[in-house]
């Protein structure tokens, strides 16, 4: 039976094919970096205004830290139903790798102003207030004396998160959008056995996503002495 | 923008949505269990097994923890009837589920399995425990203390993953929710309906997990 996909092989492996592959890899990759880079920065914002003091800002505080406990409990293809829905019914021009990114960046930030928020805390409480008796501003406070000690704690989780992001990001070919697994599913469609095209698209994830995690890991012994100097 | 959000619809379908939510829950209970035992043998590869049965777990947690689950199971779901194995597609989603899990808990078991210090061991030994006490009062408590939380945390991450069945036509949670849109075209409100349930879902899951947690094992697993 295994006969039919070695003598795809050839075929398979040709000029076009390789370039729609590489093409579909480049999206996958796009995506993610957009989605959760987008999601990295919106997840500070998050965490600034779960820090804000007093009680005019408590309901900020309230959206933003149920915003996190809510999207954290959601499955992704929920999530990308969701936008995919919502978006198309504000502006039914929007593209899908549109649609996908803000998908993307939507559960990321969740993730990622945990991530930042651990990072935060890592400092010590009395720094903070030792900058606050010198009159220091708190945006002031966060760029001088929090975001400098903290960057090391949170650079390697943040890679890794990103880096497995890489793999969930399959699932947006549910909605359309022309990645990895969505070219996997048109080759199939054009009749390739689907051991082969799909045991391809699992090599090629792999090929993406191994090398990260390996610069991930590097990453985090490098910065990890920093931590407790 | 000009949408009408109208719940009736959504609403009426609750009752199948809670149904299927069994599904859900009975997905991510079997690929959890499953995908434990497939752990607890890769962790003792890894930890006590020679050069060449270490080297094969350690390959199977690398491979599958760097590639997404949803092509596992593409490729369980359409390459194996090519060899001639035909299963049910909701045995097939356990199957990959089960494979993807049990490579993160392989890691996680690890690391429970390092916790115990040989030291300790001995020092039980010198005491002049038995086997078993050493097993209830030395070896256990450190373990679950390591391992708990992010079994607890594998165990959430099971649930929302559970939703990747969908796409293969396994009517859980999701798979309902798309099938009831497409009758009713209300996707809107169905997915907001359905990701409620989700969080209610989960909210209980880690509920009872830290319930379980601080009961038989004294681990503080949070709830929020």
């Amino acid at each position: 039976m295994l006969e039919r996909m070695f003598n795809e092989i050839p075929r398979f492996f040709e000029y076009y094919s390789a370039i729609f592959l590489l093409k579909a890899m480049g999206t996958t990759l796009l995506m993610t970096l957009l989605g959760v880079g987008l999601g990295f920065l919106l997840g500070f914002l998050i965490v600034y205004l779960r820090q804000t003091p007093g009680m005019l800002w408590l309901p900020v505080r309230v959206i933003a830290i149920t915003y996190v406990e809510v999207f954290r409990r959601i499955p992704f293809l929920v999530i990308l139903y969701l936008v995919l829905f919502f978006i198309q019914a504000v502006s039914p021009n929007a593209s899908l790798f549109t649609i996908a990114t803000i998908g993307i960046c939507m559960l990321s930030v969740a993730y990622t102003s945990e991530i930042i928020r651990a990072g935060f805390e890592s400092v010590p409480r009395q720094q903070v207030e030792a900058a606050a008796a010198m009159n220091f501003s708190r945006w002031k406070i966060l760029r001088k004396v929090i975001v400098p000690q903290s960057w090391p704690v949170i650079l390697p989780p943040a890679f890794a998160f990103m880096v497995s992001f890489i793999k969930d990001t399959a699932l947006v070919s549910q909605i359309g959008v022309v990645e990895l697994t969505f070219a996997g599913k048109v080759m199939n469609n054009r009749g390739y056995s689907a051991l082969l095209v799909y045991g391809t698209i699992l090599i090629l994830y792999f090929i993406l996503s191994y090398p990260l995690t390996r610069l991930g890991a590097h990453l985090e012994k490098r910065l990890a002495p920093t931590k407790d100097q | 923008m000009n949408y009408t959000f109208q719940f009736g619809v959504a609403l009426e379908s609750l009752p199948a949505l809670l149904k299927a939510s069994v599904l859900t829950v009975e997905l991510s209970f079997f690929a959890f269990w499953g995908g434990a035992l497939i752990g607890l043998a890769g962790a003792a590869a890894k930890t006590f097994g020679g050069s060449v049965v270490r080297h094969l777990a350690q390959a199977y947690v690398v491979f599958f923890t760097n590639t997404p689950a949803l092509l596992q199971i593409y490729l369980l779901y359409y390459g194996l009837p090519e060899v001639g194995i035909l299963l049910p597609s909701f045995t097939c989603v356990l199957l990959g589920l089960t494979l993807n899990a049990g490579a993160y808990l392989t890691e996680i078991q690890r690391a429970g399995f390092l916790s115990v210090r040989q030291t300790e061991i001995e020092a039980a030994e010198t005491l002049g425990m038995s086997l078993w006490q050493q097993i209830r009062f030395v070896i256990v408590p450190h373990i679950a203390k390591t391992i708990y939380p992010p079994l607890a945390n594998m165990f959430l991450i099971l649930i929302l993953g559970s939703s990747m069945a969908a796409v293969f036509s396994v009517d859980e949670l999701t798979g309902t929710a798309i099938n009831i849109s497409t009758e009713t075209y209300r996707w809107l409100e169905m997915f907001t309906l359905v990701a409620g349930v989700y969080i209610v879902l989960t909210f209980i899951a880690s509920l009872m997990l830290a319930l379980v947690g601080k009961r038989f094992f004294r681990v503080k697993a949070r709830v929020f």
